[in-house]
């Protein structure tokens, strides 16, 4: 028997002054943690916005769990954002909100109304620990007070809190030193498990996408260049994805230098 | 001629301006009318919440009363002066009293004050949601599944369309009061004499106008504010750009309506 898929993207096409994605297929399994790579501006960000609606291709569509994204009705796009965690590149934090208020936003409105104070309490609690935070230290803070790994802490447990199926994380790593970058690594890989989420990670760090993914691809031009196993990108001839893991090699060298 | 046919001609590229040109109108229209029936829709779910409009009552009334107290004080000063010095013995001078009046409550006061409340508070508006967008926080807000228009957009529209209309009432009658003094003091025109001028020729639908004319402001300020602000693209440098767009958006905004008024209203 094949398993489902939990997200089909088919032939999502985007372009703003130029094009950015040409079709882009790909289907991710349950429990699977995807791996999506590509230089600075070639779309990755764009493709994980399709997932929840954010951004509307000009052609395709995208189904979460059966639904359709972009041809179903209201209700379908709510019931996916509802199952559907993002962990956003620079936290994205309600500026005007603490930090509890912040991850209280990440439960869907339904449920909230139905829940009383002392259940919400512990549930943004929980969340908090689970991406080791101490709550009572954070929990009254405004995001302006915290340090960049915390903000990006905050954003995880937003994403979480809700009990998502799906975990998207747009660059978890990004901009983070080598000391959080690695306790970020640890996070996805054991909320993933803890959580029983499907997580697509768009990433900059090759050989930590390489390690903690099963499955990775590689978009470029459009579309994707490389789709297969850490084991086979690593062995890839494809001077593409030579040129690209090297050039990255040697950004991550000069950041690893600039942050230490 | 090889190569006359590559390059466009003036004329060619004057149609390729205007066609760009009613492409961005028809665009930002577009887009202006989906976020109106977004509020609308918004406001008619009750999806609104009373605390956040009496919060951005707070922040566009309150905070913004000093401002619009001087510039009306400045305009019933400024009125009063140039119309005083105008008076030949022809005239009765009880008259200033008069065209102040109805400059200040048809004119200054509602155009000044919403002129400054661009400055004070559509700029604020859009360079708020400007930075919101540039961070994914609207992105983040779709994400969790709320509305960043309910949110963010319609406290913001209804608290102008309420509070406009109060400010201007306020700067009419600071206005007014600024012009009396000032006469007494530049041609000595008494009060009693200046108020009897005003009431002369008073109608209440003076006030009515004004007042329409804040309504109109008060409402387009923010609309045009948060349009802006919601399709900044490009981090600090894009909230900028788009702040400042919006300003001189507003800024005609304003202009352009009160120069519609007359032929719509006073008929
Ligand atoms: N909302 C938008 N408006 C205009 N251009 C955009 C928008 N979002 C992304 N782009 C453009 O699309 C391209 C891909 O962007 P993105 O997906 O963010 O790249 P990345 O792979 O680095 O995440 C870039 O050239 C970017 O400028
Ligand atoms: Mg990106």
């Amino acid at each position: 028997m094949q398993t489902r898929p939990v997200i089909r993207y088919r032939a999502v096409h985007k372009a703003f002054d130029l094009p950015v994605l040409e079709g882009i297929d790909l289907d991710i399994f349950p429990g699977e943690m995807f791996g999506l790579f590509g230089a600075s501006g070639a779309g990755k960000s764009v493709l994980l916005k399709t997932t929840i609606g954010l951004i509307v291709p000009d052609r395709g569509d995208v189904e979460v769990d059966g639904r359709s994204v972009f041809f179903g009705d209201r209700r379908d796009v709510r019931k996916i954002r509802d199952k559907v965690g993002y962990v956003f590149q620079h936290a994205a934090l309600f500026d005007s909100l603490n930090v509890f208020e912040n991850v209280e936003t990440g439960l869907p409105l339904r449920r909230l109304r139905a829940m009383d104070g002392r259940r919400v309490a512990r549930l943004v609690w929980e969340a908090l620990e689970r991406v080791l935070l101490d709550p009572r230290e954070v929990m009254t803070k405004l995001p302006a007070e915290l340090s960049g790994g915390m903000k990006k802490r905050v954003g995880i447990a937003r994403a979480i809190v809700g009990g998502p199926d799906i975990l998207l994380w747009d660059e978890p790593t990004t901009g983070l030193d080598p000391v959080n970058t690695a306790g970020v690594q640890r996070q996805i890989r054991r909320l993933s498990r803890e959580l029983d989420v499907t997580s697509v990670i768009v990433t900059h760090d090759i050989e930590g996408g390489l390690e903690m993914c099963n499955r990775v691809a590689m978009l470029e031009g459009g579309r994707l260049r490389f789709l297969g196993s850490p084991t086979a990108f690593r062995a890839s001839g494809d001077p593409i994805v030579r040129a690209f893991v090297d050039r990255t090699a040697a950004e991550a060298a000069v950041d690893l230098v600039a942050t230490t | 001629m090889p190569g006359s046919s590559e390059t466009p001609s003036r004329a060619e590229r004057w149609l390729a301006g205007v066609a760009r040109a009613g492409r961005t109108v028809l665009q930002h229209s577009g887009e202006i009318a989906i976020l109106l029936r977004d509020i609308v829709a918004a406001l008619v779910g009750l999806r609104v919440s009373l605390r956040s409009i009496l919060r951005q009552m707070y922040v566009m009334g309150v905070q913004s009363l000093p401002i619009v107290i001087l510039t009306a004080v400045l305009a019933g000063i400024v009125t009063s002066q140039q119309g005083g010095y105008q008076f030949t013995g022809a005239i009765p001078l009880y008259v200033l009293g008069s065209i102040v009046a109805e400059s200040v409550v048809l004119e200054m006061g509602p155009v000044l004050t919403a002129i400054v409340l661009v400055g004070r508070v559509g700029a604020r508006i859009t360079a708020e949601l400007g930075t919101m967008k540039v961070s994914e926080q609207i992105d983040a807000f779709y994400s969790v599944g709320r509305d960043p228009v309910s949110i963010l957009a319609a406290p913001r529209v209804v608290a102008g369309i309420i509070v406009v209309p109060i400010l201007v009432a306020v700067a009419n009658l600071v206005g007014i009061l600024a012009g009396m003094v000032s006469a007494q003091l530049t041609v000595g025109l008494g009060p009693n004499s200046f108020l009897y001028g005003a009431r002369l020729y008073w109608q209440s639908w003076d006030l009515f106008y004004s007042l329409t004319k804040a309504l109109v402001f008060g409402f387009t300020i923010p609309v045009v504010a948060i349009h802006m602000g919601l399709r900044t693209e490009g981090g600090a440098e894009g909230v900028g750009k788009t702040t400042t767009q919006a300003v001189m958006f507003m800024t005609l905004a304003v202009l352009i309506m009160d120069a519609l008024f007359p032929p719509l209203l006073l008929d």
